[in-house]
Order: structure tokens, then C-alpha cells, then sequence
């Protein structure tokens, strides 16, 4: 089905005087579409994905059912009350939101950045990106009580409330962000796949497949003008798209930093979100890549190098958030403000200490295995880490929300949180919407951007070999 | 690959030839001078005139260091991603870094006053005994926010900068006659610790040299906000250094319009960088109103420093903004140039606005600020030209040369 084009064995092994390959196993342009193509056009998938999407799917249902106990009850059946009355459902909000952040700093700021190697991992990154703000806006969504009046999010005029959502929150400021960010990452992911869903539609073998993937590919015909435009597009989205990496987690961190609660109030905390973010997605990217990359058969072009590279970024951003975890110590010495002084030892050596180590440990000492060449590149090693890493910046949100709240200005009213089962049940069936959307992806929709890795193909690159001539 | 013959650089002179005495000249009287007349001009402003002289010193200190570490910062991140697109400005960042040491001794006006604990030093914290207001508070930061340890670690920032500098630009020289790919490789797996300790030494740097001008205030985002300054200058130099290089006659043929759109595209993404950094910052303490945090910003925003903090959003933000913002503009040297001349002034502005408000009532740019930032501009050049010397001003024998000399934005 192919020709050969190379027959490097590693691909990470680097020469400087020309870029590695990043597509192996000698695939050409059809060798990719037919390897790409195939995994949705399989008579049936393979058997881990049906055991993957029972599991899953259990998890949905279980999520589900505790939604439906949690509006016909009240929010008091999660551990929230005084003084935690944020408990774990804005943790989980903010857990999720940080995962959706990989997929578009690959697909926009990877781009801007001429990072060749974003082609092949891109639109699944995208597709978790969506998925995982679909899991955050789930949190808040049912956090407000009445859920049938959730459109009171928005600043609609309405004849029966004569008010408007206070604007000078945070918290409406995040239904603006998450809500554009997650119109623009839909839009930015659906257009992408349009040049590739149409070649679905060209490959299908019936009719309704066609039907469904000629309405999606929007009469798409690979004319030059169509790409033309296509590319147009895709520039402007991407420098839409890049702000709002930015933007998203910088608001979030605004949720907790205007207050003025020791632990939550300072100024580091927008870029340190973000990085903290980046550094969640891509542990996410890896965790799920490397499964779906062996299941199938994508090796050849999610390659170990791909995987690398994903492992620095990984590295480099944990680095950063332990650095912001330093600065906030010393700067809540260097402050000389006792209340910020003892929130910080609260969280180090008060009750939640345990949480503090298992978010130091998984964020900042988990990452650095990645220094090591050999845990960068071991595909079942790297998902360790990354494991604990999603582990660790979940642990983050809950040490960030819990540990100030517990111990307030006020010490007659100090408490411990104890989460319920709902609270834990929701926490784990959120996963369980997020792997149902995400197999359904791998089974439906392509998984690689075809005419995107095509794009970066040895042939067509202007690398040195090329231009020495 | 067969290519380690071929010359890739095309360019009839790269280095900086006969123009190298009249800059280390020029540069090095326009130094002396600015400075010894900014000095003699203070000497009329009574007994702590040395304090006046040395805070318009500290800002154009502090301005010129941050574009050398923005420099270091481009070189160990593109040695660390394994950039191609830069490898024909790499060398003259470089270079840049590698100004460290003469930044060293430049930073003594302001280092021995703090050694020998003068009252005429910058630092109010230097004599506590001085200070009338929340004296207690600033005696809590004394283990840290004192001459020994400031001294110290100063010195110890200065040592980091130049080896990782030194060693970037001997070994990248050396490459220029070896051609040896290992040189690169070996460069890379040094980038990414270099990176750490860059991290390590700005963020301490930018609170000991500038927010503890204010002994009382503090700001986790200090570092980042001094960082993206930084970053943005050296950009801003980067340009203008090329434009005028290629005036000369050198390296014309091999830093192009793409390069410059190269340098156009990051210079407005770090406009815009600072600016989220800044707005971040103000919001946060503007939100929260906790007064000791407030009270730094409330002294600029009102009364006589009003203005400067408008100057400063309008000249840092808003024009350069939309003056880079069209491709066909970014695409223009001659125009880059004078925006990149623009901005570097706001850079130096925005180092004016951090500083001075510690030491002057009234908004106004002095003749012995200027002066100043003349003296140690002149300097600056003179040490450009000073280490770069004879060597080439493109790293020739960098293998992924070919990639960046060849590279054309779609």
C-alpha cells in the first residue's frame, strides 16, 4: 500500500543538519489516508474499545443518575457547606477546563510557532479539548441550583427578572470565556476536519456513511480555491485562537485571585494557570495518545518522536508551576502579612497537608523523570507520569479552593471538607462522559489531520537537504 | 550530507570590520561623556545628589540589562525548541548576552553604595534605621533585604549570565570554523538546565533591583512583567541592529524580509505579552484593594504620575499595537526599524515609570535622565562592538543555516 520513503528505525535520535522524519513506516500520501481512513472504516473496532466504551458508558449512566438526584434534591448533597462553600464541583470545573487547554495551543499557537510536528496529533488534542469543556461547563451548569433557569448565565433582558447577571463577577466573566473558547476551539476543530471528512465521504462504501459525511464535508472539493480560502481561515482562526488560551485560565485564576483571601490572592496566578493548564492537557494528550496510537495502528505517525516532544512540554510547564509554587512561598514570606504567611503553612503542614505533598509530588517531582531520555520515550512510562501528573493538577485546584476556605479569617468557624459519594461519584462519572465522547471520536471522525501530515511530508518541506541542493 | 563545503552564507562582509574602532570610540566617549555630564549635572542638586544621579542611572541600567538577558533568553530557547528560523539573528543575540559582563561593572554605581551602606543608595532598606514608615515590616524582610546577601546575589546573577553566555557564544564561534554538528547537539542538552537557572536569576534579579525600591511592596508577578519588557527589547534591538548592519554593507544578503517579518510577528506578540502581563498584574491589586498593595500603584495613577501611566499604556500598548498589526508593514525594514526604535523608548519609559515614582514628587524627564541613557547606550554599543570584534555577525557554521536562509513565509 506504500511506498518507501525511509526506513529510520528511531526517529528521535537527532541531526541537526536535517529534520527527523515524522512520519515512518514509509508511508506515502496514500499510505496515510489508508491508515487514517481505516480505523473508521473497519468492519468493527477492535475489542478494548468495546470493553473502553462499556466502562465508560457505566460511568455516563452513573454521572447521570447522580445529576438527576442532585436537581430533584438540592446541591446539599455534595460536601459543600460553610466555610467551603466551593468544594469539589468548581475543582472539578477548573480540572477539566486546564485539560481542554493542549489541544489549542497545539492547533493555534503550535501553528503560529511553525511546530511541523503538531500535524499528526492535533485534531485529537482538539477533539479533547472540546470534549473536556463539555465536562467543565457540566460542573457550574449544575451547581446553580435551579438549572432551569441556567440562561440566567447570560445578560438576556427577560420581562420576569428585572435584573442582570452582576458583571463585575468573575464567575460571569468565566461564562463569557469558556463559552467562546469552546464556540472558537468547535469551530476551528470542525473546520480543520472538513478536508478529511470529505475524503470519508469519498472512501464510503454506503450510503448513509456518505450521506452523512457528504453533509458534514460541507460540498467540500479540494479545488485550489477551496484551500486557498481554507488556509486563509485557518491563519486567522489560529491567531483568534491564540488570546484565548491565553484568556480562558487567566479567568479562571481571576475567580480566586481579585477575592481577598489569603492563599487565592496573587498576582502571579493568570500565567501561572495557564502554564498549569497546558501542563494538565498535555499529560492528558499523552495518557490517551499513546493507548489510541497502539490500538489503532497509528505508530507511524503518532510517533515516539511526537510523543517526545509532548514530554518537554510537559516538563517545561511543570517546571513552571513549581516555580510559581516557590515564588508564592517566598513572596508570602517576603509580604510580611501573617494571614498569607499562615495560609501557606496551613497548606504545607495544616490538615490538608497530605493534599499539598500529593500535588507537590505529582506536579513538580513527577515531571522531572522526563529529564531522562529513556522515561521520555518508553510509551508505558510516560503514561505513568502523566497519570500523575493528572493526579497532581487536580490535587492543585483542590489545595488552591479547599486548604484557604478551611481556615478563614474567622477561626470559630474553621472546618474540615469532607466530600459524599455524590461528590466522588460525579468527579469519576465525569470521566466517564469524557471516554464516551472520546471513543466515539476515534470511531467516527478522523484521528489524524490527513492533509495536514500530508503537508509536512519530507517532500514537500524546504529543509536543508532540499534547499543546499 | 555533503553540504559542509558549501558556503551558505552569501554575504560579501560579516563582521563588523572597519566598522568595529569607530563604534568602541564612539560609543565609548558618547558613554563617558553622558554619564560624567549626568553626574556633574546632579552634583548641583544638593546633598543627595549622588540618590537623583544614581535612580536615573538605576532606570537605564535596568533597561539595557533586561534586553542583554532577552538576548540570553533567545538563545537558550532557540538552542532548547532547536529553532531554525533564527539562526541568522542568533549570533547578535549572542552577543547580547554575552554583555553581561560589561553590565557587571556598570552595575557597580549602584552595587558599592550598597556595600559600603551609604544613605545616599538607591535601596532605602540599605540603612533601616532610616526609615519612618512600617519600619517594622521592612525589618521582617531584613534576611533577605540586606547589603551582604543583595551583594551576593548580585554578583552571583552576574557570574550565571556570563558563563552561560560565554558558553554559548565560544562554542557557537567555534562551529563557525568546525562545522561540527555535535557543537549544536551539545549546545541543546545545555539549554534546557540554562533555561532553569535564566528562570532562577531573572525572577530574583527583577525583586531585588526594582520592587524592592519599594521595600513595602510586592508583586509575584514582578519577574514576568520585567521578563516580558526584556524580551521585548531585545526583539526591538535585534531589528534596529540588523537594519543598520545592512546599511553598512554587512550581512545583506542573509538576514531577509522574512526574517524581519520573523522578528515583526514576535515583537507584536510580545507587545501584546507585556500588556496581558501588566493588565493582569493591575487588575488583581486593583480588584482585591488591599491597600498595601495599592498604595504603588495609586502613587502613579494619580496626581503628577497620571500621566506618565497614560504615556506609558498608550505608547507601550496601543500604537504599537496597531502600528505593527499589517503584515505588509511588518514586512518593511526601514519601517520595523523606527517602529523597533518606538517601542525600545517605551521600554525605557516603562523602566522610568517603575523607578522614578520612588524618588520624585513631579513627572518629568530630566536632562540627567537622559544623559544617562546616553552614557550607557554609548557604552552598550561599545561593548557590542567590543566582543564582537572579528567574529562573524551569523553563525556560519550552524547546520541548520540553510533552513533559516531559506525559509519563506506563506
Amino acid at each position: 500500500m506504500a511506498t518507501t520513503v525511509d526506513q529510520l528505525v528511531d526517529n528521535t535520535v537527532e541531526d541537526p543538519s536535517k529534520r527527523a522524519p515524522l512520519v515512518m513506516g514509509g508511508l506515502d500520501n496514500t499510505g496515510i489516508t489508508d491508515v487514517v481512513a481505516g480505523v473508521a472504516e473497519r468492519e468493527k473496532p477492535p475489542r478494548a474499545w468495546y470493553i473502553a466504551f462499556g466502562i465508560a458508558n457505566l460511568l455516563l449512566v452513573m454521572l447521570g443518575a447522580n445529576i438527576l438526584h442532585l436537581i430533584f434534591t438540592g446541591v446539599g448533597v455534595w460536601g459543600n457547606k460553610a466555610p467551603q462553600f466551593w468544594g469539589w464541583p468548581i475543582v472539578n470545573f477548573v480540572f477539566w477546563v486546564g485539560i481542554g487547554h493542549a489541544g489549542t495551543l497545539i492547533s493555534a499557537i503550535l501553528f503560529l510557532f511553525r511546530q511541523n510536528w503538531r500535524t499528526s496529533i492535533n485534531r485529537t488534542a482538539e477533539a479533547m479539548t472540546i470534549f473536556a469543556v463539555v465536562c467543565a461547563g457540566l460542573f457550574p451548569g449544575i451547581h446553580i441550583g435551579r438549572v432551569w433557569v441556567f440562561y440566567w448565565l447570560f445578560p438576556i433582558p427577560t420581562e420576569h427578572l428585572a435584573m442582570w447577571p452582576n458583571f463585575r463577577s468573575p464567575l460571569l466573566w468565566d461564562v463569557f470565556a469558556v463559552s467562546t473558547y469552546a464556540t472558537v476551539s468547535l469551530l476551528f476543530w470542525y473546520m480543520g476536519m472538513v478536508p478529511d471528512i470529505a475524503t470519508f465521504r469519498d472512501r464510503s462504501t454506503n450510503n448513509i456513511k456518505r450521506f452523512i459525511y457528504g453533509l458534514l464535508s460541507l460540498g467540500w472539493t479540494g479545488s485550489a480555491r477551496a484551500w486557498h480560502r481554507y488556509e486563509m481561515a485557518y491563519v486567522i482562526l489560529a491567531a483568534l485562537a491564540t488570546p484565548l488560551v491565553l484568556s480562558v485560565h487567566t479567568i479562571v485564576s481571576f475567580d480566586f485571585a481579585v477575592s481577598q483571601l489569603p492563599g487565592w490572592h496573587t498576582t502571579i496566578f493568570p500565567p501561572y494557570f495557564v502554564a498549569g493548564a497546558i501542563f494538565s492537557g498535555f499529560a492528558m494528550v499523552v495518557t490517551l495518545m499513546v493507548p489510541a496510537r497502539e490500538l489503532f495502528g497509528l505508530k507511524d505517525l503518532i510517533t515516539i518522536r511526537h510523543l517526545e516532544n509532548m514530554n518537554k512540554i510537559i516538563v517545561a510547564t511543570g517546571t513552571m508551576v513549581g516555580f510559581a509554587y516557590g515564588i508564592e512561598f517566598f513572596i508570602a514570606w517576603y509580604g510580611a502579612n501573617p494571614y498569607e504567611q499562615f495560609a501557606f503553612i496551613n497548606r504545607a503542614f495544616g490538615p490538608f497537608a497530605w493534599a499539598y505533598w500529593t500535588m507537590v509530588s505529582c506536579n513538580v517531582i513527577a515531571p522531572q523523570f522526563f529529564w531522562f531520555k529513556k522515561i521520555r520515550t518508553s510509551p508505558w512510562l510516560m503514561v505513568v507520569v502523566c497519570i500523575f501528573v493528572n493526579i497532581g493538577m487536580w490535587f492543585e485546584r483542590f489545595v488552591i479552593t479547599i486548604t484557604s476556605l478551611s481556615r478563614d479569617f474567622l477561626p470559630s468557624s474553621w472546618d474540615y471538607f469532607d466530600p459524599t459519594p455524590v461528590d466522588v461519584m460525579m468527579l469519576i462519572g465525569s470521566f466517564g462522559l469524557f471516554f464516551t465522547l472520546f471513543l466515539l471520536f476515534c470511531r467516527f471522525l478522523p484521528m489524524v489531520a490527513m492533509a495536514e501530515v500530508k503537508s509536512v511530508m519530507p517532500q514537500d518541506e524546504g529543509d536543508a537537504e532540499h534547499e543546499a541542493k | 550530507m555533503g553540504t559542509e563545503t558549501k558556503r551558505a552564507v552569501t554575504s560579501t562582509q560579516i563582521n563588523l570590520g572597519a566598522l568595529r574602532n569607530p563604534l568602541l570610540i564612539g560609543g565609548g566617549a558618547a558613554g563617558v561623556l553622558g554619564l560624567c555630564c549626568g553626574a556633574l549635572l546632579s552634583m548641583g542638586q544638593g546633598e543627595d545628589w549622588y540618590q537623583k544621579f544614581s535612580a536615573s542611572y538605576l532606570v537605564s541600567f535596568c533597561f539595557f540589562m533586561s534586553i542583554s538577558l532577552g538576548g540570553l533568553f533567545w538563545v537558550t530557547a532557540m538552542h532548547l525548541t532547536r529553532a531554525g528560523w533564527g539562526i541568522c539573528v542568533r549570533r547578535l543575540c549572542e552577543i547580547l548576552a554575552m554583555m553581561a559582563l560589561p553590565m557587571l561593572v556598570l552595575f557597580l554605581p549602584i552595587l558599592i553604595p550598597v556595600v559600603l551602606g551609604w544613605n545616599s543608595s538607591v535601596y532605602s532598606w540599605v540603612n533601616i534605621e532610616n526609615i519612618t514608615h512600617a519600619r517594622d515590616l521592612v525589618e521582617h524582610k531584613a534576611g533577605y533585604l540586606n547589603s551582604g546577601f543583595f551583594t551576593v546575589r548580585s554578583i552571583l546573577y552576574f557570574v550565571i549570565w556570563g558563563l552561560l553566555a560565554r558558553f554559548y557564544l565560544k562554542n557557537s564561534v567555534n562551529q563557525d570554523s568546525s562545522r561540527d554538528p555535535n557543537t549544536t547537539l551539545k549546545l541543546q542538552s545545555f539549554s534546557a538546565p540554562g533555561m532553569l537557572l535564566f528562570a532562577l536569576t531573572v525572577v530574583f534579579a527583577s525583586f531585588d533591583w526594582e520592587m524592592s525600591l519599594d521595600p513595602l511592596w510586592f508583586s509575584t508577578m514582578f519577574p514576568v512583567y520585567f521578563f516580558a519588557g526584556g524580551v521585548l527589547g531585545s526583539l526591538c534591538v535585534l531589528t534596529i541592529t540588523s537594519v543598520s548592519l545592512q546599511k553598512s554593507g554587512r550581512l545583506t544578503e542573509d538576514i531577509t524580509t522574512e526574517h524581519y517579518h520573523d522578528l515583526g510577528k514576535l515583537t507584536f506578540g510580545f507587545v501584546f505579552f507585556w500588556a496581558y502581563i501588566a493588565f493582569s498584574q493591575y487588575l488583581l491589586i486593583w480588584y482585591a484593594n488591599i491597600p498595601e498593595e495599592t498604595s504603588w500603584f495609586l502613587y502613579r495613577q494619580e496626581g503628577d504620575w497620571q500621566m506618565a501611566s497614560i504615556v506609558l499604556i498608550a505608547g507601550h500598548l496601543i500604537v504599537p499595537f496597531f502600528a505593527i498589526m499589517p503584515r505588509t508593514l511588518r514586512r518593511n525594514k526601514t519601517y520595523m526599524a523606527f517602529a523597533s526604535i518606538f517601542i525600545l523608548v517605551m521600554c525605557w519609559f516603562d523602566h522610568f515609570w517603575l523607578v522614578m515614582p520612588q524618588f520624585r514628587q513631579e513627572f518629568g524627564v530630566i536632562p540627567a535622565d537622559v544623559l544617562c541613557l546616553v552614557g550607557l547606550g554609548g557604552l552598550f554599543v561599545a561593548s557590542f562592538a567590543w566582543i564582537a570584534g572579528d567574529k562573524s555577525l551569523i553563525p556560519e557554521g550552524d547546520p541548520r543555516l540553510y533552513e533559516s536562509l531559506s525559509y519563506h513565509n506563506v
